[in-house]
């Protein structure tokens, strides 16, 4: 049978009584999960249908799909805006995380130097940080610098963008990625004479492209989502970014469910559209980022 | 870098005697230059790494690294929007948790101690065993801690002169030059200097006593570098004599406030009742514990010592953490009673939920892969976005899905999101319960689910991910040996999954500690108050009421509670996570 040899759970000799029944139990499990985990994101779009007495009725289904709700969510909440915001800066933060989490990954995978497994630790510490325990620091760190330098960091691209370009986890991440490609061609790329600057651009940084759009999607969805440091660190639209617009709407819309829900699916559906084009490189990236205790 | 005993490889970069360079000549090469050979090549490969680091460790050591210390800072300081404020001790600990930050303190620093001593224990037991020398590596480890905690003092000593450079630099003044004039001023401050002069001292004490053990080695014995013990300990025994000050300091103010207001002073024995309640609640446990390795008798007698002690200590603890507790700021310990529910509401749910799916899905299942990612999903969506719908799933309105559900069964709408009251107080409308027996309210409670219904489709993957680590071959011979499915899970699976368990209990541990945005979302003002965590709380504190030491007291505080979590983890982990 092609199932048993497939199967984790080699069964016993003797065959059990009723095979269908339990194949019948596990999908309707599997399906409740589904169901459940599926079920609030088409009420989403449900509502987000809805005129305004079918969404404060407490109705399941529109009757006739009022495809208006996105425009009018759109101008309301001025999302192009917020939108605009979002994308210029997970752009500049993952452009940053690109490079300066390559190279540090880089460093602490293929070369020698002193410090290297108290510097690596001391990286690894900042993952136990509590983010609360940042705010007040950095948020004076932020305005200092705004205050003393060349560009206003606070309400501006530089609060919001270079704190992240750097962190524990992507240069972890990338650093297990780096220490699988193989040894040999380290050491051949050295006898023809590459540095390790030509080594690294030139031979691992082609073979590690997984590990790398990993990254920009980390990095792209966790910019996407920040909520507590733009709270911070704006108080002008100018550089807002669309969580904290779509915050301020949902408050501002109050009871106009339909256009609070319109906004949402405009809020969720780059990332989740991101997310279904890329799930395979993702969910492996999370399964093999060295997860697994 | 120093077990060569040839000596090619040294710090100094001196060769020494050449008969000894001569024998190893053929593997490595002769010393030509300071600029070549084998010698430069680490020097240059070293410098370009540490090129490559740069930016990146700017980064983390600036946003992730300083802002401990940065809050560390801030948290002795009545700091108020910004400005650091006046030194106050204590003072915002004592706030936040009333007498309990003395306890924290004195026993903080004590076991920082203790860690000290340890850390110095196992390294010479370690040298004894490789018959390898210890004591010389004394004074370079203790140089260096010095010199980590001169410039930990230094720049202490810098952070209110570099933090009042802005508001020197208002309006005409707002250039360049003036920045860099004023930088020059704190930075060539007399006591910020003399540390710097100190630091630099130490450090150039490091290399001397290196070249010192290097010369004075014996080529016969193995030899290992002792320095991180020895540094460690210097580090964290000048940490324990901080806190210690801190502590003493503020014990003896207190005691001179408490004089001149004529008041009866009765900290000390308050802390020694509390310090001996704890104390004889660590022995029964240990009692307790110990009881398994006896004869029955003995056995029984033992568990019913560590029972006493246990009642003891509890009693204790009872009749004096109130008064303690009633000094504190009772949103603080509110919000740390939420956080702790939080936790305990959605760790145990999420992780069953998704074992159970992880299992059902590690088989021949057609469309496994959709099913993986429909569960991946609510995890990856933006959370403003999913905490909204919820907000109106479980809004207080009768017409909410919620409650049209609980109608459609025949019972009365509920109050879901905006419901303050305790869960036990509305299972149990009779009875009159207090306020800390009330359990988690409603309105925390929905956003467990929302917690569970986040997280559960990430602890599947990662489940997945450790269950296709085990071997094919165990089940194979497990049902040769006619064990069922339940057998085959009790004794294969769960055991061998068993570090990953471990990882995801630790990962949601600290995770739901730290929780902040999504809460931060779904609180309601009619909840009042009974939704906010640990992290709202000091959001609130530093944003709403711009009291930034207190609300770095706070953070602290947290950090203190997820390390604590983070031991006791690993300590049960040690006993029950099979490494297969």
């Amino acid at each position: 049978m092609a199932d048993r040899s497939a199967s984790p759970f080699a069964r016993p000799h003797r065959q059990p009584p009723s095979q269908t029944l339990r194949l019948a139990g596990t999908y309707a499990l599997l399906t409740l999960g589904a169901v459940v985990a599926i079920l609030p994101f088409l009420y989403t779009i449900s509502v987000s249908l809805m005129n305004l007495t079918e969404a404060n009725g407490g109705a399941w289904l529109p009757r006739t799909p009022q495809w208006n709700n996105y425009l009018d969510a759109w101008n309301q909440g001025h999302f192009s805006n917020y939108f605009w915001n979002s994308v210029r800066i997970a752009a500049i933060t993952v452009a940053g995380e690109l490079l300066f989490c390559t190279l540090a990954a880089y460093a602490f995978a293929r070369m020698e130097f002193w410090g290297k497994n108290l510097l690596f630790s001391l990286l690894l510490a900042t993952l136990m940080l509590p983010e609360a325990i940042t705010w007040v620091p950095n948020f004076i760190t932020v305005s200092w610098l705004g205050r003393v330098g060349p560009v206003p960091w606070i309400n501006n691209w530089p609060a919001l963008t270079v704190p992240f370009m750097a962190s524990a986890f992507s240069i972890f991440l990338l650093r297990q990625f780096f220490l699988q490609v193989p040894n040999d061609l380290w050491d051949s790329a050295q006898i023809d004479g590459a540095s390790h600057l030509r080594y690294l651009l030139q031979i691992v940084v082609p073979l590690s492209k997984a590990a790398l759009m990993t990254l920009v999607l980390f990095g792209f969805i966790g910019s996407w989502n920040a909520l507590a440091w733009p709270i911070l660190v704006t108080t002008t639209p100018e550089w807002r970014p669309i969580t904290y617009g779509f915050f301020a709407f949902a408050d501002e819309a109050g009871a106009q469910f339909h256009l609070q829900m319109a906004g949402s699916v405009l809020t969720m559906a780059p990332v989740v559209l991101l997310y279904f084009f890329t799930q395979q490189t993702f969910i492996e990236g999370i399964a093999t980022s060295g997860l697994k205790g | 870098m120093w077990d060569n005993c040839t000596g090619d490889v040294r710090l100094n970069g001196k060769s020494t005697s050449a008969s000894a360079g001569m024998q190893r000549s053929f593997l490595k090469a002769p010393w030509r230059s300071p600029l070549s050979g084998l010698q430069a090549r680490k020097l240059r490969e070293a410098l370009l790494a540490y090129f490559f680091l740069l930016p990146a460790f700017l980064i983390v050591g600036l946003f992730g690294i300083f802002p401990l210390f940065f809050a560390a800072f801030m948290s002795t300081h009545r700091g108020l929007n910004r400005i650091p404020g006046t030194f106050d001790g204590l003072g915002n600990y004592l706030q936040a948790v009333g007498d309990f930050s003395y306890l924290l303190g004195f026993w903080g620093s004590l076991l920082l101690l203790a860690v000290a001593v340890r850390l110095l224990w196992h390294g010479a037991r370690s040298a004894r065993e490789q018959r390898s020398r210890y004591w010389p590596w004394a004074l370079p480890g203790v140089a260096l801690g010095l010199f980590a905690a001169t410039l930990i003092g230094w720049v202490f000593r810098l952070l209110p002169l570099l933090l009042e450079i802005p508001s020197q630099m208002r309006g005409a003044r707002n250039t360049p030059e003036t920045f860099r004039q004023l930088l020059g001023e704190a930075l060539g401050q007399p006591q910020a200097s003399l540390l710097l002069w100190l630091a630099a001292a130490l450090l150039a004490l490091l290399p001397a006593s290196l070249w010192w053990i290097e010369r004075t080695r014996d080529c016969r014995r193995p030899t290992r570098s002792f320095l991180t013990p020895f540094a460690a300990a210097t580090l964290l025994a000048v940490l324990a004599a901080s806190i210690g000050w801190l502590v003493w300091a503020e014990l003896q103010k207190a005691t001179a406030a408490a004089l001149t207001q004529g008041e009866q002073f009765d900290i000390q024995a308050q802390l020694l009742l509390i310090s001996v309640g704890f104390l004889l609640l660590a022995s029964s446990w240990w009692v307790w514990t110990s009881a398994s390795h006896r004869t029955a008798m003995a056995s029984v007698l033992a568990r019913l010592g560590g029972a006493t002690l246990l009642m003891l200590g509890a009693w204790l603890l009872i009749a004096e953490a109130p008064r303690v507790l009633a000094q504190g700021d009772l949103q603080w310990w509110r919000a740390l009673q939420t956080t702790f529910y939080y936790s305990l509401g959605t760790i145990p749910p999420q992780l069953l939920v998704a074992l159970v799916l992880a299992v059902l899905l590690f088989q021949e299942i057609r469309g496994r892969s959709l099913f993986r990612v429909i569960y991946f999903l609510p995890y990856i969506a933006p959370f403003v976005g999913t905490a909204a719908v919820f907000k109106i799933l479980f809004s207080n309105r009768p017409t909410a899905p919620a409650n049209n559900l609980l109608a459609a069964v025949g019972l009365s709408p509920l109050n879901w999101i905006n419901e303050p009251a305790g869960l036990f107080t509305l299972t149990l409308p009779g009875l009159p319960l207090p306020e800390w027996l009330a359990g988690p309210s409603l309105a925390l409670a929905v956003i467990m689910l929302y917690g569970v219904w986040t997280f559960f489709g990430f602890n599947t993957v990662v489940f997945l991910a450790g269950l296709s680590n085990i071997p094919r071959e165990l089940y194979e011979a497990a049902a040769i040996d006619g064990a069922g499915r339940w057998p085959q899970f009790r004794h294969i699976t769960l055991p061998l999954l068993s570090p990953t368990l471990y990882f995801l209990t630790l990962y949601s541990v600290i995770g739901t500690f730290k929780a902040f945005n999504h809460i931060y979302v779904l609180r309601t003002g009619a909840a009042l108050g009974t939704t906010d965590t640990a992290s709202v709380v000091i959001f609130q504190a530093f944003q709403r009421d711009t009291r930034y030491g207190y609300a770095s007291a706070l953070a602290i505080l947290l950090l203190l509670a997820i390390l604590l979590l983070t031991v006791v983890n690993n300590r049960i982990a040690a006993q029950r996570v099979h490494y297969g």
